[in-house]
């Protein structure tokens, strides 16, 4: 059975362990634009030093990433629950209104970035139009402050995420048991106190999981950033992945750019053994 | 249970629906604007319909390479992916692997890091194969990033089907791969037509690989869409027509795939 699994393993190795050991090689040299294709010099771990140096931004991307997750993950935790918890009854096409509230998820990050900097245009975007309405953004365009730029990424991103939220919460108040709810509900419970003591502590499993695959997925945010502030004003928006494709694919700075994506790679492991921990721990849904 | 919801309940639901949509129903409505209307200022909320921007970037922008770009990327990795992993699933399904956890434990984790960290060093592998500006760089990378869900999901599929039915063609002398072609696949073929439904909504909508390993040539729709953005300025009626040919079959898609949303969109993990 080995033949069936080679492929995969194949594969899998073509794209990460080969492209490691690349990028292990390059960290070590002295690789610019003008010579891809030829050694570049040994210079040892000049390259991580420069990307760990102390005027690097590679501190100030971590931080606007930690800062971004820790943000968007909870209110599209809360939000999505809220709209979960709403929709959690009969009513006529359930499903087809929670497939309608899914269309931000499932279409392109991408065409998600360009709708919200088409509506956030100066003078003719409908969203630049209704905020200077209301007195709101009237001397600077929101995506050309760093406060505002900032917070109007993490907006785009609620609006993107939280259906996803809501699925798992909806998931798990499905396959809920009724009968601690329809007893609570005799005894008198109130909705609030069902919700609190009940459904709840056994959304807990469905929570970590979502959570979970969420801040992972919203530290790799890249599509809607490069489409709305390609990192800036400055580098007020660079989130990690951001930060990385400058270095490689902008400034061409592509030692220091396989240094970064060697560090990425390594914290992004350690996240993955710890988020493999919890999550065969709290579920069964994980591998055997 | 009473069916019947107040009107309240449908007023909350339709204002919930409007803050989901109103983005998207904004963008499709500008696909039909004139140049003009879509430079207005206020925006104008009535006009008169045309289908400019969409002849437009069909006859001037060269946009049907694109679109045959993401197509012919889309469908092969979605095979290849499928091929691949289903096989492996199956064996992982059926069969003591030895390690299998660790390896399980690997092909969830390539899933984890950050694309970008694959990217550079992808960029250079693919340059020193000659992959680049091909539709085949692109297809391996896709293919391989969504191994990880068809494996995920199709052992999922494999490990629900009773083991008494394969048992029972044993007994009869079925061999194991008319065992795999004939029994268990037909069997776990919805959970393929899942796969492959999730697969190449994600090769379809992803934009990293498309735009660094395809260079302009084997340029994908997403990868196509922001360089609308011009110096000269944004073409923004072509943006939107793109957006709506891009993301219709993506709509289409969610639909016929709507009772497995949660394990698609988390990679066969988690099932619902």
């Amino acid at each position: 059975m080995v033949i069936c699994i080679a492929p995969v393993i194949l594969f899998l190795v073509l794209v990460t362990l080969v492209p490691l050991v690349i990028a292990l090689t390059d960290s070590l040299k002295n690789l610019s634009l003008t010579d891809i294709l030829q050694n570049g010099e040994f210079i040892g771990l000049d390259n991580f030093r420069t990307a760990l140096a102390s005027g690097s931004g590679i501190y100030n991307s971590l931080w606007l990433t930690l800062v971004f997750v820790a943000v968007v993950v909870p209110v599209e935790l809360v939000l999505g629950i809220a709209v979960a918890v709403f929709l959690n009854r009969q009513f006529r096409s359930r499903r087809f209104w929670i497939t309608i509230l899914l269309i931000p998820t499932m279409i392109a990050p991408v065409v998600v970035g360009m709708i919200w900097r088409f509506m956030l245009m100066p003078s003719f975007g409908v969203a630049t139009s209704f905020f200077n309405s209301v007195g709101l953004f009237q001397s600077v365009p929101v995506l050309s402050d760093s406060t505002t730029a900032l917070l109007a990424l993490m907006i785009v991103d609620i609006w993107e995420w939280f259906p996803f939220m809501m699925l798992f919460a909806l998931a798990g108040l499905f396959s809920m048991p009724q009968e601690p709810i329809e007893a609570a509900y005799i005894d008198g419970a109130s909705r609030w106190q069902i919700f609190r003591h009940i459904e709840l502590p056994l959304l807990r499993p469905m929570i970590i999981l979502s959570v979970m695959f969420r801040a992972i997925d919203a530290s790799k945010t890249f599509d809607i950033v490069h489409v709305l502030t390609g990192g800036g004003p400055g580098t007020s928006t660079e989130l990690i992945s951001v930060f990385a494709y400058r270095t490689s694919f902008v400034s061409w700075d592509l030692g220091i750019g396989a240094a970064i994506c060697l560090i990425i790679a390594f914290v992004s492991l350690l996240i993955a053994a710890l988020f493999y921990k919890i999550v065969s721990r709290e579920t069964g849904a994980s591998a055997r | 249970m009473n069916r019947r919801q107040s009107p309240l309940f449908w007023i909350v639901l339709v204002l919930i629906a409007i803050v989901a949509l109103f983005p998207y129903a904004w963008i499709v409505q500008t696909s039909f604007k004139a140049r003009t209307d879509i430079l207005t200022s206020p925006p104008v909320w009535v006009f008169k319909p045309s289908w400019f921007n969409y002849t437009n970037m069909l006859f001037e922008r060269g946009f049907e390479t694109y679109l045959w770009n993401s197509i012919v990327i889309g469908l092969s990795s979605t095979l290849l992916a499928l091929f691949v992993g289903t096989l492996a699933a199956y064996a992982f399904s059926r069969y003591r692997i030895p390690a299998g956890n660790h390896l399980f434990f690997y092909i969830l984790a390539t899933r984890l890091g950050p694309p970008v960290a694959y990217a550079l060093p992808m960029y250079f592998l693919f340059s020193r194969l000659g992959l680049l500006q091909s539709h085949l760089g692109v297809i391996v990378a896709h293919t391989a990033f969504n191994l990880v869900l068809v494996v995920w999901m199709m052992k999922t599929f494999f490990d629900e089907i009773p083991s008494e039915v394969e048992e029972a063609a044993r007994l009869d002398g079925c061999s194991e791969w008319l065992l795999f072609s004939k029994i268990s696949l037909p069997l776990a073929l919805p959970g393929l037509v899942t796969a492959a439904i999730f697969i190449f909504i994600f090769s379809w909508n992803e934009l990293l690989f498309a735009m660094v390993l395809s260079a302009g040539t084997a340029s994908t729709l997403p990868a196509m869409i922001p360089s609308l953005a011009m110096h000269t300025g944004t073409l923004w009626g072509e943006v939107a027509a793109a957006a709506v040919v891009q993301t219709v079959p993506v709509i289409v898609f969610t639909f016929i795939a709507q009772r497995h949303l949660i394990s698609g969109l988390t990679f066969g993990a988690v099932k619902g």
